[in-house]
């Protein structure tokens, strides 16, 4: 596999837009998914953080705080702040680089 | 040639293509183990098959963490290392073009739709049933989907093979690309299928240069038959074709197609066709 072949998108030296999601008012993220849908480069990601016993066991999105945002793709966001805008809990701060 | 299909591969038998090969790999399929340790019993998840080399040093989810911590430092520590492991082998997954994928499908069983655990995480798209499923599983794991972790729940509907194969049919009529899930090869653990960004196999391609190996063709355009119509340029998710304005028809970059063959058969006039990469000089080791 030569790497020049694939040419990484992801600029390093460059500083990324800082984003913060509130987890007090940001409860169900899984179920609200305003954010998820809107973004055109796809940054936000919905996850669990599980302990070894809890990784088997299903859990109802609905209950708060079951399921958290993050803002994983950092490197991709491009301050359009559309995310901003749809929030119906002002969860969501960016600050520019 | 991919050291895939050197190390399991027979030119006697399936043109040489190590996927379509049982023979040589189905005996270390659920045999990997982390140096020093035992079996992994029934806590093991689906994932436990992965290479062992892959887990020394840092991984992707590290790389993750630092971009999500905006650590751009460490992030460009880190990318080359697994760049430079991801070149020794050890691919968590590979594209198949849905000819391949109607026979690797013939070589597994059971078979399972399930829901995708990728456009779950990236827009909450909660799979739910049969007619929601966009994720495919294969092998015997199959049959403890209920012992799996959380992010895989949501149900498996066990198809037969030609269920399995009219399902891909389908998917692919939909315009996803398929890609077969190795957990650090050469283990044959689902077929996944792919779009970008929502789908985490190629998103770590095209945006990091990692994981997803190329498959074994290359797309070519016969411009006699071109009719410029741009429906293949809508079905690209690699970036790797477009169309162009000058003269009016498809092109492609080689050296970015992952030889997922969707614009080959999006093409109402045939006019796109496969070619065994390893007969491309240029392109024997652009993986």
């Amino acid at each position: 596999m030569s790497p020049l072949s694939r040419m990484p998108q992801l600029v390093l030296g460059r500083k990324y837009p800082k984003i913060s999601v509130d987890l007090q008012k940001c409860t169900v993220p899984f179920l609200c998914k305003k954010c998820l849908q809107i973004c055109p480069n796809a940054v936000f990601h919905v996850t669990r953080v599980m302990s070894k016993e809890e990784r088997l066991k299903e859990m109802d999105p609905r209950i708060d705080g079951n399921y958290i945002m993050t803002a994983s793709r950092r490197d991709k966001c491009i301050l359009c702040n559309k995310c901003i805008e749809i929030c119906p809990v002002d969860a969501i701060k960016i600050e520019e680089p | 040639m991919c050291w895939l299909c050197e190390e399991y591969g027979d030119p006697e038998y399936g043109n040489g293509l190590w996927y379509l090969n049982p023979y040589n790999y189905a005996r270390n399929m659920y045999k990997l183990r982390l140096p020093g340790e035992g079996y992994a019993g029934a806590e093991a998840g689906p994932e436990t098959g992965a290479r062992p080399e892959r887990r020394e040093g840092p991984t992707q989810a590290d790389l993750t963490r630092a971009i999500e911590e905006g650590n751009g430092e460490e992030a460009a520590r880190i990318l080359p290392i697994l760049q430079e492991r991801s070149k020794k082998g050890g691919q968590p997954s590979q594209v198949v073009p849905l000819e391949d994928a109607d026979r690797v499908l013939e070589l597994c069983s059971p078979i399972g739709l399930i829901a995708c655990i990728c456009r779950k995480g990236a827009r909450a798209i909660d799979e739910r049933n049969e007619m929601e499923y966009t994720c495919m599983g294969m092998g015997v794991g199959m049959l403890k989907w209920e012992r799996w972790p959380e992010r895989y729940k949501g149900g498996v509907k066990f198809v037969n093979v030609d269920e399995a194969k009219e399902w891909n049919h389908l998917m692919d009529k939909r315009g996803f690309v398929h890609i077969l899930m190795l957990f650090g090869a050469p283990y044959i653990g689902g077929f996944c299928q792919c779009d970008y960004p929502d789908c985490g196999a190629i998103r770590s391609a095209v945006d990091f240069g990692l994981g997803t190996m190329k498959s074994h063709w290359v797309a070519q355009v016969d411009y006699d038959k071109c009719n410029g119509c741009g429906i293949c340029a809508s079905r690209c998710q690699f970036g790797a074709l477009k169309f162009e304005v000058t003269s009016q028809k498809a092109n492609i970059d080689q050296f970015k197609c992952y030889g997922c063959g969707l614009c080959q058969t999006g093409c109402p006039r045939g006019a796109i066709t496969l070619f065994d990469r390893t007969n491309i000089p240029a392109l024997t080791e652009v993986w």
